[in-house]
């Protein structure tokens, strides 16, 4: 299949060539050579180079245009990459000194002409130099409008703006001397300068009638965007309930005669909705609360019994909090399977330690008559808090079961994430965790 | 829970949907008089005014006035609150939401989901001049607040006592008032006088963190 005809990221000038060597599947050198050689037969390459600079679109572009086609249900995800790119940076430099190589070439040429004209050749400066110099400015203000497209023509920062508009003005004084230094060929001074004041008045005569529709399509053009804008998140809202809430709304009215399905479908739907509209976006993915977050949804989906997750701040998940949360997890399904009704967990992160509970509504159990061979309560969640360095208390009455972990953090950095160190403590953490599981601690007097 | 003596509690409930008004007053109980309704800012104010009921169940998100919701009613209303209390019903449980109305003046919080005795409960004990917690609200005061109790700090409306923090974290783990009781072998009527006095400082405290808390999350 053919490659897309778009200007690539790794660019000499305005990558024409290489875009449509890409385009057409011939080397890059070749397409090269061959526009240079055109560039010869009266400036044809010059002109099909600056034509296909206007008309094909940078990578950039047509990425951003193929992220706005893309269907509908997957527009949020879309946002959320362009949010991603947009703070990302930059993919890497282009190759190092391509243009500075390509510099390197036009001020040979430049020498190469000298010497061609000191070995007796004669080369018609008064035509070459404006030419070049109305290149040369040509090619410095497109590649402005390349880039400044790029970062967007309005809101890129003062600094990138400032070096962005010297550029097109040294773009646009070498263009104008050039043409002038043409003409100036043809024409005698005096006469140059009495046309020159007579174009500059028509100019700006021309500029005091239009500048007042120029700004007004500036506007329109404003309002059009932020418009565009705002639709794009309009339909972004719009997609989600469609995908979200409305598929849930139609599954409900299809079930309504089952309570207990209407119900976990609905606290499904609220869940998903509100951690949408709520869930703060900087909050990392790769968190404690996070974590139990998701293992609370699944848990309550594959059971429909409520859980409600309180979380007092955060930590990193590590190893450690990783068995933590494995923990957690195991006695929350213990919970949701025996006990039902309404499950909570509560998270405690502080420097010194993390704890967790989880407290369950049912008839309660007792430890020492569960078998020794379900592993269940003692493998995954006493054995796997021990291994991690951590203790598991069980406390059960006929009001519940409450299931306390304990991970203590290492001393040392501010925010308590474990160090690879921490195996040292474990054998006395677990000793620690061995005897608070067999006295049954008061989960509540845990603290110092 | 604690039977409160015959006359009904009269109640005003507030929300912008009529469905919920309709279910919520079906939920309540025997000891509550619903004695009217409004559905946006300005007919809850009037309203709560002319009736002056004990309860106001007081919906977070309102249509109407300058869009301040359910603390803007609380505003709107802050010469009764001596008279009437307020308890705050929300579907959301976002930070900014109910620490912005409890801040305005109600004496708690409860989400939507509730169930209909939890719900009466939670009006009696409104009415009686107590604060009800959620274990979500109990999270965000030791969020607020911090987990330690901080001996250093002058003010007292700054820090909550050691008990106060026992008494939140039970909360925050899923006890009712009287598991928090029997827990810490003191009376319930001792539960209600700290959950009060926690609802005092997380409305009356500059406390620098609290700010800074409510800060991060754009409370304020």
């Amino acid at each position: 299949m053919r490659e897309p005809l778009v200007r690539p990221r790794d660019r000499i000038i305005a990558g024409v060539c290489a875009g449509l060597a890409a385009h057409l599947g011939w080397p890059v050198k070749l397409t090269r050579i061959i526009m240079a050689v055109l560039v010869l037969g009266a400036g044809s390459g010059f002109i099909l180079y600056a034509w296909l600079w206007i008309m094909v679109p940078t990578q950039e572009e047509q990425e951003k245009k193929e992220q706005v086609q893309a269907s509908p249900r997957s527009i949020a995800e879309n946002y959320a990459r362009q949010l991603r790119e947009g703070t990302a940076p930059r993919p890497g430099p282009r190759k190092a000194g391509r243009r500075e190589v390509a510099v390197g070439l036009a001020l040979l040429l430049v020498a190469a002409a000298f010497i061609a004209q000191r070995l007796g050749a004669d080369l018609n400066w008064g035509l070459i130099v404006p030419v070049a110099a109305i290149a040369g400015g040509a090619v410095l203000a497109w590649t402005q409008l390349d880039e400044s497209r790029r970062a967007g023509l309005m809101n890129s920062a003062g600094a990138d703006r400032t070096s962005g508009l010297i550029r097109l003005a040294a773009g646009l004084v070498l263009v104008v001397s050039g043409v002038l230094a043409v003409i100036s060929g043809a024409v005698s001074w005096d006469l140059l300068i009495s046309g020159l004041l007579a174009s500059a008045a028509v100019l700006a005569g021309v500029a005091l009638v239009f500048t007042p529709w120029a700004v007004k399509h500036w506007r329109d053009l404003e309002a059009e965007r932020s418009g565009r804008i705002r639709q794009t998140e309009r339909a972004e809202i719009a997609a989600h309930l469609h995908d979200s809430v409305l598929q849930t709304l139609a599954l409900i009215q299809k079930r309504a005669g089952s309570e207990q399905d209407v119900v976990r479908l609905a606290r499904a739907q609220e869940r998903e909705l509100r951690q949408w509209l709520y869930t703060d976006h900087a909050r990392a993915e790769d968190h404690l609360v996070e974590c139990l977050r998701r293992i609370a949804a699944e848990i309550e989906d594959a059971y429909g019994h409520p859980i409600e997750l309180v979380a007092v701040s955060d930590a990193e998940l590590d190893e450690r909090t990783e068995a933590l949360a494995s923990a957690t997890r195991a006695a929350v399904l213990n919970a949701a399977q025996h006990a039902g009704g309404t499950v909570s967990v509560y998270v405690e992160c502080r420097p010194e330690q993390l704890e967790v509970f989880v407290r369950d509504r049912g008839s309660g159990f007792d430890l020492d008559t569960v078998p020794p061979d379900r592993i269940g309560v003692r493998g995954s969640i006493i054995g796997r808090m021990q291994r991690a360095g951590g203790s598991a208390a069980i406390r059960s009455t006929a009001d519940g079961t409450e299931v306390q972990l304990v991970l203590p953090l290492p001393k040392g950095p501010e925010n308590g994430s474990s160090e690879p160190g921490g195996a040292a403590g474990s054998t006395a953490d677990g000793r620690a965790a061995k005897k608070n599981h067999q006295s049954h601690v008061s989960s509540n007097g845990a603290q110092p | 829970m604690t039977i409160h003596p015959s006359p009904p509690v009269d109640v005003v409930v507030v929300d912008d949907h009529a469905i919920f008004r309709s279910g919520l007053r079906a939920d309540l109980d025997a000891r509550i008089n619903v004695v009217a309704e409004a559905d946006s800012v300005e007919t809850a104010v009037a309203v709560i005014t002319a009736r002056r009921p004990a309860v106001v169940l007081l919906d977070v998100h309102l249509p109407g006035g300058n869009g301040g919701g359910g603390a803007e009613v609380l505003a709107g209303c802050a010469g009764l609150l001596g008279v009437t209390r307020f308890l705050a019903l929300s579907v959301s449980d976002a930070a900014e939401d109910v620490v912005t109305v409890i801040r305005a003046g109600a004496r708690g919080y409860v989400t939507k989901t509730i169930s209909g005795p939890e719900i009466s409960d939670a009006v009696l004990r409104v009415a009686g001049g107590d604060a009800v917690f959620s274990p979500r609200l109990a999270g965000f005061v030791l969020d607020a607040f911090g987990t330690a109790s901080v001996a250093a700090v002058d003010d007292e409306l700054d820090r909550l006592s050691a008990r106060e923090l026992e008494v939140m974290r039970l909360i925050a783990r899923g006890y009712s008032y009287k598991e928090v009781a029997r827990e810490l072998f003191i009376s319930v009527k001792t539960v209600e006088t700290h959950v009060s006095s926690v609802l005092r400082k997380l409305q009356l405290s500059s406390r620098h963190e609290l700010t800074r808390w409510a800060a991060d999350r754009r409370l304020l």
